[in-house]
């Protein structure tokens, strides 16, 4: 079984009109065996970017870690906040120094950039971006987000509509993975607000 | 076949087709279809050191021949009867399959298997069972006794023993000695016993199960248990889920108890952050 | 005497609290060709004087006025050889900048960085103080920068300046000069003048050397060019 899917979890994100989403199960397990149902992959790195990291969940954890402190170094050494994508790039390049004893989370970036335009992306474990215009998935059930998306999403979502798309992208596509689910938080980004909601899913 | 036999060819390789392989096939009878028990095998002198090459990749990573899909499966013994009580959530790997799989095989009107493990070894061998005793009802003008009925089951898989069944069932029933539950597996094991709950989420079940198990429980009560082992054991275990089903035996034969989503039962409980 | 107890080694305080060699860093910077640098409305302008020893010198073959990143020039007043290793790294800073980033370097991150290496040569062991002076001016965020490096680390941010030979009087000029909506033309004109104030000899297009920043980058300016420039000058 691949580490990536040792504790299994699953992101999502997804692009509206002038605004963004970004959503997370919630369950930590170990293989079949769930520990926690409270486990959020999705982190605020500034008011307007977001980071997903589902994978290895100690992983998880350390590239936060790593991510938050290289953040820190470049606010205080510039005076300003990170741009999404001077945030990505500098994520890639962390995950490429690792290229040959990776870290085990396939990465998530959405935001909204210095001129409130929304922005996501989504990398593999060794920092290889792809940024689609429409939506990115990742984790242990990203074949089934792929075709939830792919049915769901339109463009020019609303933030209320796109909350209800990518919600219902996720739910569905945990209800046909083992290891994801157990809850799901999603987070909608708009220019002056950010909403976080707790989404219920099946429990088992 | 003169050359066959001077080489000495018979000891190394099977030359011939299906009837010289199976001791069980009757003489006239090579497909499944006349004999359930003849499979067909490798063509090969020793299916099972056969097999073995197979189990392997050539850089000795094994390959997923034992495909153990996840399950919850539980049944007790009780002053009411027997219950059983199982998930319906089918796995290939990290995906599920379906979530209305349908754990429990009805028998015969006084007997129940549940499976576990590979679920075409399973549905296959319970159909040949649910003959086989059938048959013994014809030619004995009697019901067969569960005792005798998981005798056979256990000798029909025994034989396949090592060439890649998997199944962990229980055969539940109630003949004239009264209420009786066995434990049959693929490895050839068969055991009778009151408790007994078999799959990737037994062990969350057992938790349940044992601490709330007494002889004397009232058949809600036991329905109850049996419903929350399940319950508790699909929250825990990822490859468990789905509805869960209960089934009571009573002398007079088995009973559908109730079908109930597992998550919505898991809400109804209100046991959040457990 | 007992001051030059206290001349050679960097890292030694002389009583007085000084580190001396730096201060002769900043002579020999002093002593050397004068550089220039304007902020205007829409760009920057750097000048320096390139006088040649010898007239079987071959022009237009080295320069002072250089390139380091699309948006980002530098000049100096000092030694040459000093300056093209601070050239040398500041390019390596910007592009490895770009590398984690894919984003162009801001100006300041670059001045920062360059006078951060500045500093470590004014506590190392075994190395001397750089002989320069620098100026470097940027276009970002849609706006002009202009900083000035010095041996010891420091570095100032300038509407204009003036360094190297002659400096006070530069300074001087450029404050009398000096408005703050000046056009990038005008401030070409003016830095042509600031270095004509104590220019020795007849100035041409060939010995000096202007180079402007503005929303398009940084360039040197080709010697036709400073030609015009210099045509507008009487």
């Amino acid at each position: 079984m691949s580490i990536l899917a040792y504790n299994g979890g699953a992101v999502v994100a997804m692009k509206g009109k002038n605004c963004v989403a970004i959503a997370s199960d919630k369950r930590f397990g170990i293989q079949a065996q769930t520990l926690s149902v409270n486990f959020e992959k999705v982190f605020e790195m500034s008011p307007h970017l977001y980071v997903g990291l589902p994978g290895l969940a100690t992983d998880t954890q350390t590239v936060h870690q790593r991510l938050k402190f290289r953040q820190n170094l470049y606010e205080l050494k510039e005076g300003r906040r990170m741009s999404p994508k001077a945030f990505s790039a500098m994520l890639s390049n962390l995950l490429y120094e690792r290229r040959f004893g990776p870290y085990f989370v396939e990465p998530i970036v959405a935001g909204l950039d210095q001129n409130y335009e929304p922005y996501i992306n989504a990398m593999d474990l060794i920092g290889c971006i792809t940024q689609p215009d429409d939506f990115v998935v990742s984790g242990t059930c990203a074949s089934q987000l792929y075709g939830m998306c792919e049915v769901l999403w339109e463009p020019n979502l609303e933030p209320d509509d796109l909350f209800e798309t990518i919600s219902q992208a996720l739910v569905n596509a945990c209800d046909r993975d083992a290891v994801s689910g157990w809850g799901a938080v999603v987070h909608i980004i708009e220019k002056d607000k950010v909403t976080i909601k707790h989404v219920k899913t099946r429990m088992d | 076949m003169a050359l066959v036999e001077l080489c000495n060819l018979e000891s190394q390789v099977n030359v011939y087709p299906f009837q010289k392989q199976n001791e069980l096939a009757e003489p006239e009878a090579n497909m499944n279809l006349v004999n359930p028990m003849q499979l067909a095998l490798p063509p090969l002198g020793n299916p099972i050191s056969f097999m073995k090459q197979f189990s392997h990749t050539e850089s000795g990573k094994p390959i997923k021949f034992d495909f153990q899909h996840g399950t919850t499966t539980l049944g007790f013994v009780f002053q009411g009867g027997v219950i059983l009580a199982v998930d319906s959530r089918a796995t290939g790997g990290q995906y599920i399959g379906s979530q209305y799989m349908k754990k429990i095989v009805e028998i015969n009107d006084y007997m129940l298997g549940t499976l576990a493990g590979g679920a075409a070894d399973c549905v296959y061998w319970d159909r040949v069972l649910s003959k086989q005793c059938r048959i013994y009802e014809l030619r004995n003008r009697e019901r067969i006794s569960v005792a005798a009925a998981s005798k056979l089951m256990a000798n029909m898989i025994y034989s396949y023993k090592g060439m890649g069944l998997s199944m962990g069932m229980m055969l539940a029933g109630y003949d004239k000695r009264g209420p009786s539950l066995y434990y049959i597996d693929s490895e050839g094991t068969r055991t009778q016993g009151k408790v007994f709950s078999v799959g990737s989420g037994s062990v969350y079940a057992y938790g349940v199960l044992d601490s709330g198990y007494k002889w004397d429980l009232t058949d809600e009560e036991a329905y109850e248990l049996g419903r929350s082992s399940i319950m508790y054991a699909t929250h825990r275990d990822a490859y468990s889920g789905g509805i869960i089903r209960v089934y009571h035996i009573k002398a007079d034969g088995w009973k559908h108890i109730s079908n109930q989503d597992a998550s919505d039962l898991f809400y109804d409980r209100k046991v959040q952050n457990i | 005497m007992s001051n030059e107890r206290y001349s050679f080694s960097l890292t030694t305080f002389s009583p007085s609290g000084k580190l001396v060699q730096i201060e002769y860093a900043l002579a020999a910077v002093a002593a050397g060709a004068p550089s220039v640098g304007i902020k205007a409305k829409n760009g920057v302008v750097l000048a320096t004087e390139n006088k040649q020893k010898s007239m079987l010198y071959e022009e237009q073959s080295i320069f002072k006025v250089e390139t380091v990143t699309d948006h980002i020039g530098m000049v100096y007043s000092g030694m040459g050889p000093d300056y093209r290793l601070l050239v040398k790294k500041a390019r390596k800073m910007a592009q490895e900048y770009y590398r984690t980033y894919e984003e162009p370097i801001p100006t300041a991150q670059l001045v920062q960085r360059v006078a951060l290496v500045m500093q470590e040569y004014t506590q190392s062991g075994g190395v001397r103080p750089f002989g320069v002076s620098l100026l470097i001016c940027g276009w970002d965020s849609g706006r002009p920068y202009l900083f000035q490096c010095d041996p010891s680390g420091a570095y100032f941010a300038w509407k204009a300046t003036a360094m190297g030979r002659n400096y006070i009087n530069g300074k001087t000029f450029l404050e009398k000069r000096y408005s703050d909506d000046l056009e990038l033309d005008d401030a070409v004109h003016t830095a042509i003048l600031t270095l004509k104030e104590g220019f020795e000899g007849q100035m041409t297009a060939e010995n000096i050397e202007v180079g402007i920043c503005d929303e398009n980058g940084f360039h040197r300016l080709s010697v036709s060019t400073v030609r015009d420039h210099l045509a507008n000058i009487p």
